[in-house]
Order: structure tokens, then C-alpha cells, then sequence
């Protein structure tokens, strides 16, 4: 078994990329390989919590929550959150805070990275 | 090296993928990607299904458009997200998303 | 494990979009990615710039004065100071009709790593020679 690390940028509303990663993701993990996820950019806004699902629009929370469940360690990048008004009290549990080096680290540890640039 | 490259957009932004080399290629047709697969444009398929014979299509993403596989060119195979996964693991040591 | 080589690809011009501006702060990040390695493991990124990436690279940005944000430019200016190696592809600059010295570079600062303007074979051996190939 592997380690594979997703470097996720695009945001969760109006970019099904971010769909893509997370059953990329839960794919990954079902097949017993440890995964990462770093979200940046756009992506970050996913992790507020209690986030209200419109069925025009693609969820975040409940798979984000299984796949920590599952074991995925997910981070998001604590200086793109902020910038877009969400404070870490208000984040889902389990996802990580931290800085990019974070992304790096998991790098050096992983046998594949998949970096999905955002816009 | 043995590249898989995802491809998910249908107009491609940039010539990248005319550029890079690899002396294994994989296309992996995702999202507005996988019209590559199974779409022409005045009757013509895609160049891109000339590049290589490591052809691949997600099946998830050709039947939410309402394709069906057997719309997907011959030299595409269909798979899933755990093939896709498969592959990363298997037969590519680096991937890129396009 | 040691030293893991990564080829960060940018293909986006600056300031539409945040992608290739965050393409240049993580790799700037390698300097300080060392606290959560384990003695001896290093990540040494080489920052590559093709296609449309190298639009908006040129020195004397006004972004500050202007949107009151960092100028592209200044990034660049850090990544020199932390001795990260910058590719900038030769053919593209020609496309688009940049001239070579207008890249920026760092000496005001007291760097002396400069901005390698190098043929797109160069970015080529670098994706190659990495382990990880991260396109942004």
C-alpha cells in the first residue's frame, strides 16, 4: 500500500473538481492506501462547519467527515481560511489547521502527489 | 519518466501537454475531459487520442453527462476510481492534473 | 529519506488568479518545512515557469500601491533571498515578447541567486529529475 497526497485548490461551490478530489480520495483509502489532503485557495472555504446542502450545489461536510473517519488527514491552509472570514472554532472537527509547509511535509512522506491547481 | 495525466477540461488552456515528454504517457479523461473521449468535433475525434495508447476515461464522469461508455472511442478504456487509483499506484511513478 | 526533489510548474499568469501566486508561496515554504521532517529529511522544490506562467513576472509591479496586495514580484524577490532555483522558460518569454532583463532580481535585498532563464529542455530534466511533479 501507498501514500497518496491531493493538493486541492478549487473551491466546493461552482467546481465539481473538488467532488473529484474527495471520491478520488475515498477511492484511495478503500483500497487501503493512507491519504492526504491539503486544501488551498477556494478549496478552504469547505471546512466551516454545519454547511447548509442545497441539492444545486455540491457538499463538503459529511464526506470530509467520513474520510476522517476513514483515516484521510486533511488540513487546510490556515492563511487562505482566514482571508475568507472563517475562524478555526468554526471549523468541521478533524480537519487540520496549518501552514504550507504542512503540504510539503506530507509530500516527503508520499509515493504519489496529485496537485490540482484551482480556477 | 511514466507520467498520468489528467486531463479534465475539453479546450485545453494551455500546449503543455504538447511539450512535455515521457516515455510512458497516460491520458486520464476526467470531468469535461472525458468529451475527449467520446465526443468529435465536426465528425473529427480529439488529437489528443493520438498521443498515446494509454487511453482512459471515468466512467462516473462520462454517465453524469448522460454518455454512455459505449459512446467512449475504441482506444479509451473505461474505468472506475479505483482503477484510476490502480494506476496512480501502478503504472505511472509521477501524475499531473491539467 | 532525505531529500525529496519536486518540480512545482507554473502555467497561469499572475493576479487573475490566486493558483500561480500560491505556486510560488509554498515552494517558498520549503525553507520552513524542516520542523515537521525528521533530521536529515529536506524538500527541495525548483520553481518552473511556462506558458502563459510567465506573464506577470516582470520587475517594478505596483500591486501594493494599487490593489493593496504583495506584488508578484516581491514573492519572487523572497524566493531568491531563500535560495530557491527559478526556471523561467526561454522560448516563452521570446513568445510573448518579454525581454530577459526585466526579470527581477533580489541584489537590493542582498541575494545572490538570480532567476534562471533557461530553454524549456532545462524545465524538461528538472520534471524529470524531481520525484513529484506538482502542475498549479
Amino acid at each position: 500500500m501507498g501514500t497518496l497526497t491531493i493538493g486541492c485548490f478549487p473551491g466546493l461551490v461552482g467546481n465539481m473538481t473538488y467532488d473529484f478530489a474527495l471520491k478520488l480520495a475515498d477511492a484511495a483509502v478503500t483500497k487501503g492506501h493512507k491519504v492526504n489532503i491539503w486544501f488551498s485557495g477556494n478549496a478552504t472555504g469547505s471546512v466551516k462547519a454545519h454547511q447548509k446542502h442545497l441539492k444545486d450545489y455540491s457538499t463538503g461536510e459529511k464526506y470530509l467527515k467520513a474520510l476522517i473517519e476513514k483515516g484521510v488527514e486533511i488540513c487546510t491552509c490556515e492563511a487562505c481560511t482566514v482571508a475568507r472570514g472563517i475562524m478555526k472554532t468554526e471549523g468541521i472537527e478533524g480537519v487540520q489547521w496549518n501552514a504550507m509547509h504542512w503540504y510539503l511535509a506530507k509530500i516527503h512522506a508520499s509515493d504519489r502527489v496529485l496537485q490540482i491547481g484551482g480556477e | 519518466m511514466k507520467l498520468g495525466v489528467f486531463v479534465s477540461d475539453f479546450q485545453l488552456s494551455s500546449d503543455t501537454l504538447e511539450r512535455v515528454k515521457a516515455d510512458k504517457l497516460g491520458l486520464i479523461f476526467v470531468q469535461n475531459g472525458v468529451y475527449h473521449a467520446a465526443s468529435k468535433v465536426n465528425g473529427k475525434a480529439s488529437s489528443l487520442l493520438d498521443k498515446t495508447t494509454n487511453l482512459y476515461a471515468l466512467s462516473d464522469d462520462i454517465q453524469i453527462r448522460g454518455l454512455k461508455d459505449a459512446d467512449v472511442d475504441k482506444r479509451v478504456k473505461v474505468v472506475s476510481y479505483g482503477d484510476v487509483v490502480d494506476l496512480i499506484f501502478s503504472e505511472y511513478d509521477k501524475i499531473a492534473w491539467l | 529519506m532525505g531529500d525529496v526533489k519536486l518540480a512545482f510548474i507554473v502555467q497561469k499568469p499572475q493576479y487573475k488568479g490566486e493558483t500561480s501566486r500560491l505556486a510560488i508561496t509554498h515552494a517558498i515554504s520549503y525553507q520552513t518545512v524542516e520542523i515537521l521532517l525528521e533530521d536529515g529529511d529536506t524538500v527541495t522544490p525548483k520553481l518552473c515557469f511556462i506558458g502563459e506562467g510567465v506573464l506577470g513576472l516582470e520587475g517594478k509591479q505596483n500591486a501594493m500601491e494599487l490593489y493593496g496586495i504583495t506584488s508578484t514580484e516581491s514573492h519572487m524577490k523572497n524566493t531568491l533571498l531563500v535560495d530557491l532555483d527559478v526556471l523561467i522558460c526561454k522560448e516563452d518569454l521570446a513568445k510573448y515578447g518579454i525581454s530577459e532583463s526585466a526579470m527581477p532580481d533580489a541584489e537590493d535585498m542582498g541575494a545572490d541567486k538570480k532567476i534562471q532563464i533557461v530553454p524549456f529542455a532545462e524545465i524538461q530534466k528538472a520534471m524529470e529529475e524531481a520525484k513529484h511533479v506538482l502542475f498549479f
